[in-house]
């Protein structure tokens, strides 16, 4: 398809012992959120640090709008329009809420629209304009979390990349993470979201890829992946013994 | 064993002294304190980028009568310069490799050559600045002082409030702070870590060509002194606590308050033993240094 936001083909990339890939091939179309569902150590984490450019493939190609990115450095590829929330969200824990959200909006095509950005930051996560000028690391690991991605957001990315947007948070604010999620799909934020929540990024997401031991295990819409049984059985079931 | 406590005049002289000498220390460890923060890199050739600089102050003032002081209008922006080139120069390539040994080597390396070209060009014999006023003193607190090392103290404040005020108010600086906290993270915000380097070193080599003025002024040098002085703010940042720079400053200060209390009530031989000591205690039991809080974890 031409109008593909995000095409991955056949990406190979050597990672130690976990998380290595092997041809795995995913794409993204605009405007929707698409879901990497697999187990720990499948590769998802290494897929998305490898389309942000913090890791580089040994084979395979990454492009977003039809631009290769091979051999671009992460700075560009985030100057691109890809905002990627890392795992463990990789925020400025002694700087404070607001030079966090600054520096989302440190590339000098987004950096002039910074009112506009954080008005809008501040009118989607009220919780942050009352916390503005305290330091990042004093706030709980929920408002972290939307620190996180409200600072992704600051600049306007083409594709927002979520890695665990629910790790380590209390059950209430999972489900408050994922309505956010949806929130900004229906603003129009095209979203690739790693989850091991597979039932609810499964919910949301219009598409989704399984990840297993660096392979394409499956992949579908989300409703058709819910009610497979095979998934069922090897995911769904694990995660509600947890 | 009776301690002598001395009167409160000599005291209050001793303190005065100790804490106007280690600002030079801590103008030095506020250069290696940016420098670590973003490159994780301990420059020991700061040193010698002092004398260095203390030379060409030297030169300007012997060759074209530019006082002493007044050369911190050229010392200063040229030193950003000269760091930004002995970055794009010297580490950007090292800089890309995740072992920073090659990088402390380069900067030991750089360190010899420099101490060796300055032998070669102004030879091995201690040089001094002696200006009209080198002599001359200062009242501070009632306190009779030395005007130079007070001109010393005020360089090492205004240098740390600039760099404070830059990292504080600009947004370039506060990507600086960033990439010191977190430099892949700070990567996906679209800042490149070879700028962020760059402008560190570029400030770091500018505040030594400060601290070099500062020196020029106050003591004799020669061009080994440098790694005294690389030391010395090594000591100065691990009591500052690493990545702080204000604190970098105030562990200068610090670090000059007890070598001057040492020299005093035990004896000069001691000072750099003790110094080191305080070091070494400071690491062990204190590493985050003197004035950080342990950060509470969400």
């Amino acid at each position: 398809m031409a109008n593909r936001l995000l095409e991955v083909n056949n990406l190979e990339v050597a990672y130690g012992d976990v998380g290595a890939l092997w041809g795995v091939s995913i794409h993204v179309d605009p405007g929707t959120i698409v879901a990497i569902v697999g187990a720990n150590g499948a590769g998802k984490t290494t897929l998305l640090k490898t389309i942000s450019g913090l890791l580089k493939p040994k084979r395979g190609e990454v492009f977003l709008n039809g631009v290769p990115l091979a051999g671009k450095a992460p700075e560009a590829i985030a100057g691109m329009g890809i905002a990627h929330v890392p795992e463990g969200r990789g925020l400025f824990r002694q700087m404070t809420v607001l030079e966090n959200l600054e520096l989302g909006a440190f590339q000098p095509k987004v950096r002039k629209h910074f009112r506009q950005s954080l008005e809008k930051a501040y009118t989607l996560f009220p919780r942050l304009k009352e916390r503005a000028g305290q330091k990042a690391g004093s706030l709980s690991g929920g408002e972290q979390q939307m620190l996180a991605i409200a600072r992704a957001t600051m600049s306007d990315p083409s594709l927002l990349i979520l890695d665990e947007p629910s790790l380590g948070l209390s059950p209430i604010v999972v489900q408050q993470m994922f309505s956010l999620i949806e929130t900004l799909h229906r603003q129009g934020v095209t979203i690739l979201l790693v989850e091991q929540n597979i039932h609810q990024a499964l919910k949301v997401a219009d598409y989704a890829f399984v990840l297993k031991t660096g392979e394409l295990a499956m992949q579908g819409t989300g409703a058709d992946l819910i009610a497979d049984p095979e998934i069922q059985k090897a995911y769904m079931g694990v995660l509600e013994v947890q | 064993m009776t301690l002598n406590i001395p009167p409160p005049d000599i005291l209050l002289q001793l303190s005065l002294n100790g804490a106007l000498g280690g600002a030079m220390y801590g103008v030095a460890a506020v250069g290696l304190s940016l420098i670590f923060g973003t490159m994780r890199l301990i420059f020991l050739a700061q040193g010698a980028m002092i004398i260095l600089a203390a030379y060409f102050v030297r030169a300007l003032f012997y060759g074209l009568g530019i006082d002493p002081f007044l050369s911190l209008l050229i010392v200063v922006p040229v030193g950003l310069g000269v760091g930004w080139l002995v970055y794009q120069g010297l580490f950007r390539r090292a800089a890309a490799e995740e072992d920073r040994n090659i990088s402390l080597l380069i900067a030991v390396g750089l360190m010899f050559l420099i101490q060796n070209l300055m032998t070669v060009v102004w030879g091995g014999n201690t040089a001094a600045v002696v200006t009209s006023y080198t002599a001359s003193g200062i009242e501070i607190l009632g306190v009779r002082t030395s005007f130079t090392r007070s001109m010393g103290f005020l360089i090492a404040l205004a240098g740390t409030g600039l760099v404070v005020l830059f990292l504080r108010s600009t947004l370039v600086g506060k990507a600086v702070r960033a990439a010191s906290e977190d430099m892949e993270a700070a990567t996906l915000m679209g800042i490149s870590p070879h700028r962020v380097n760059a402008i560190a070193f570029a400030i770091g080599i500018s505040l030594a060509g400060a601290a070099g003025v500062a020196v020029a002024t106050t003591f004799p040098f020669n061009p080994f002194a440098g790694f005294i002085f690389s030391l010395k703010a090594l000591v100065a940042l691990a009591l500052g606590g690493i990545g702080n720079v204000a604190g970098a400053l105030a562990g200068g200060i610090i670090l000059g308050l007890i070598e001057a209390y040492v020299q005093y009530f035990i004896s000069g031989g001691w000072t750099n033993a003790i110094a080191y000591g305080v070091f070494l205690a400071v690491l062990m039991f204190k590493p985050e240094g003197l004035f950080s809080r342990p950060y509470k974890k969400a």
